[in-house]
């Protein structure tokens, strides 16, 4: 019973917490961004001042698919939350491990693709085009860093994973594993879709891609997707490299740490062409993370 | 407050008062300070500012962008050129009272504004809010037939349909 009130406590926790921490870090990149910029920047809540005006609003929609692509795609976030390992909060994280994360993680540009090709606006479709060749660019590097962390720790479990990292060390400051760390922070810009990967919703070429049509509610679920994917891209790293954390307080502080670097990276670079996107993750971030991969099997753990 | 201290300018420039807006978004004046960000599509924004001079061509683009913005929304007028046509009063191809085709909550006057005056008009924009005053978008909702007349006698037959419908046939 007790243990049944804890994991219920949990399930409802942990959605909450990432929902804070992804808005606190979109609030976070702009003022940064705008610091680096000798701006004074916005207050560090305006995303919510912007998410309650955009709530109160009332825009156009554009039928059925439109309204179940956005769901489908904050459904499909909100899910990998509960697989995450947050701290020692990891609701549903014994039950399905890395696999899982693997498949749901392509669940969120799906939706978004749905819903925005609902909308027939050319820039929708030229937005989402590019953000599914992202995706199909990073997931191959991402793909082969998580084979090489799976076949070290013998483990699909991402709990598993932490708590081998918290009895010997650090993935990334143990030898093979660095290479794939190294891919993984270099692919990380672009899961996260931040400047030098800014192509899917770059505003100034093709007027904020898939998100052109959404306005009022639309458009505050589709920024709450995006700080929930901001939440799964750090963490994600955080737990796969950095050991977890044994509570949620470290677990924020070094997720604030890893989502400062993508942000000093994302203030000062201009944005890709999406070929010269696809060219770098395809070569040396794909590069790394197979010479890493292999040097995983050679040495054999 | 969301309304207030949100406001998303929708990138349009319909003449060069639009050389004023980078400086005053930039490192110099810093309008992100207010939480003022120009966005790239009418879906997002909810100010719109109408930078210089309004001709017959661009008033069919300003028209069919403000319907498209969602409510509530305040519009601006920028420079001398939407109050009266400023220094092309005399062109036959040129709006003089933008006012007559879609409401306007406030002018900045001056052929240019510094981007002081955009903060001065950002301002009273806010006491206007506060105030229920900046009613744009109620005015242009309940005299729509109106403004529509006005506008289809400057641009001829508009290709959209009426964005409300007629007050007898709801």
């Amino acid at each position: 019973m007790e243990s049944m009130v804890m994991h219920t406590i949990e399930l409802l926790v942990s959605p909450l917490l990432a929902l804070l921490i992804g808005i606190f870090f979109l609030g976070l990149s702009r003022k940064i961004a705008a610091r680096i910029h000798w701006r004074y920047g916005p207050p560090i809540t305006q995303p919510i001042i912007d998410i309650i005006r955009l709530l109160s609003q009332k825009s156009a929609n554009h039928g059925v698919a439109f309204n179940i692509g956005l769901i489908l795609s904050l459904a499909g976030s909100l899910t990998i939350v509960l697989f995450l390992p947050l701290g020692r909060i990891a609701p549903l994280s014994d039950s399905g491990g890395m696999l899982v994360i693997l498949y749901l993680m392509l669940i969120g540009p799906l939706g978004i693709a749905i819903s925005s090709g609902a909308s027939a606006n050319p820039n929708a479709s030229i937005g989402v085009s590019r953000k599914l060749l992202l995706s199909m660019g990073y997931e191959l590097p991402f793909l082969l860093v998580v084979l090489a962390i799976m076949t070290a720790y013998h483990t699909t479990s991402l709990t598993e994973m932490v708590s081998v990292q918290q009895a010997t060390g650090w993935a990334i400051v143990s030898f093979p594993l660095v290479l794939s760390g190294i891919a993984y922070l270099m692919i990380l810009p672009a899961m996260l879709g931040v400047r030098p990967f800014e192509v899917v919703g770059a505003p100034q070429e093709i007027s904020s891609g898939p998100l052109v049509e959404y306005g009022g509610p639309y458009l505050a679920l589709a920024t709450l997707q995006h700080a929930f994917a901001l939440f799964i891209g750090v963490s994600l790293f955080v737990n796969l490299f950095l050991g977890g954390a044994a509570n949620p307080v470290f677990f924020f502080l070094k997720m604030l740490v890893v989502f400062s670097l993508g942000l000093f990276v994302n203030a000062v670079f201009p944005r890709l062409r999406i070929d010269q996107a696809i060219r770098y993750l395809w070569r040396w971030p794909s590069l790394i993370a197979f010479a890493g991969l292999i040097l995983v099997c050679v040495t054999g753990r | 407050m969301g309304h207030k201290y949100s406001l998303n300018v929708v990138y349009f420039c319909t003449g060069c008062g639009i050389i004023e807006v980078p400086p005053s978004i930039t490192a110099r004046w810093d309008a992100e300070r207010f939480g003022i960000i120009p966005v790239a599509t009418p879906r997002q924004a909810n100010l719109f500012l109408i930078t210089g001079y309004v001709s017959v061509k661009t008033l069919r683009a300003i028209i069919r962008t403000y319907e498209q913005m969602p409510e509530p929304k305040y519009t601006v007028g920028f420079g001398s050129c939407p109050i009266n046509g400023g220094m092309y009063f005399d062109s036959y191809n040129t709006i003089k009272h933008l006012d007559k085709y879609i409401p306007v909550d406030g002018m900045i006057a001056g052929c240019m504004p510094r981007p002081e005056a955009i903060f001065i008009g950002v301002t009273h924009l806010w006491t206007l809010i506060d105030k229920d005053m900046a009613d744009g978008y109620k005015r242009y909702r309940r005299n729509y037939s109106a403004y529509r007349a006005n506008q289809e006698r400057v641009l001829g037959k508009l290709e959209w349909p009426p964005l409300f419908p007629a007050p007898g046939e709801e």
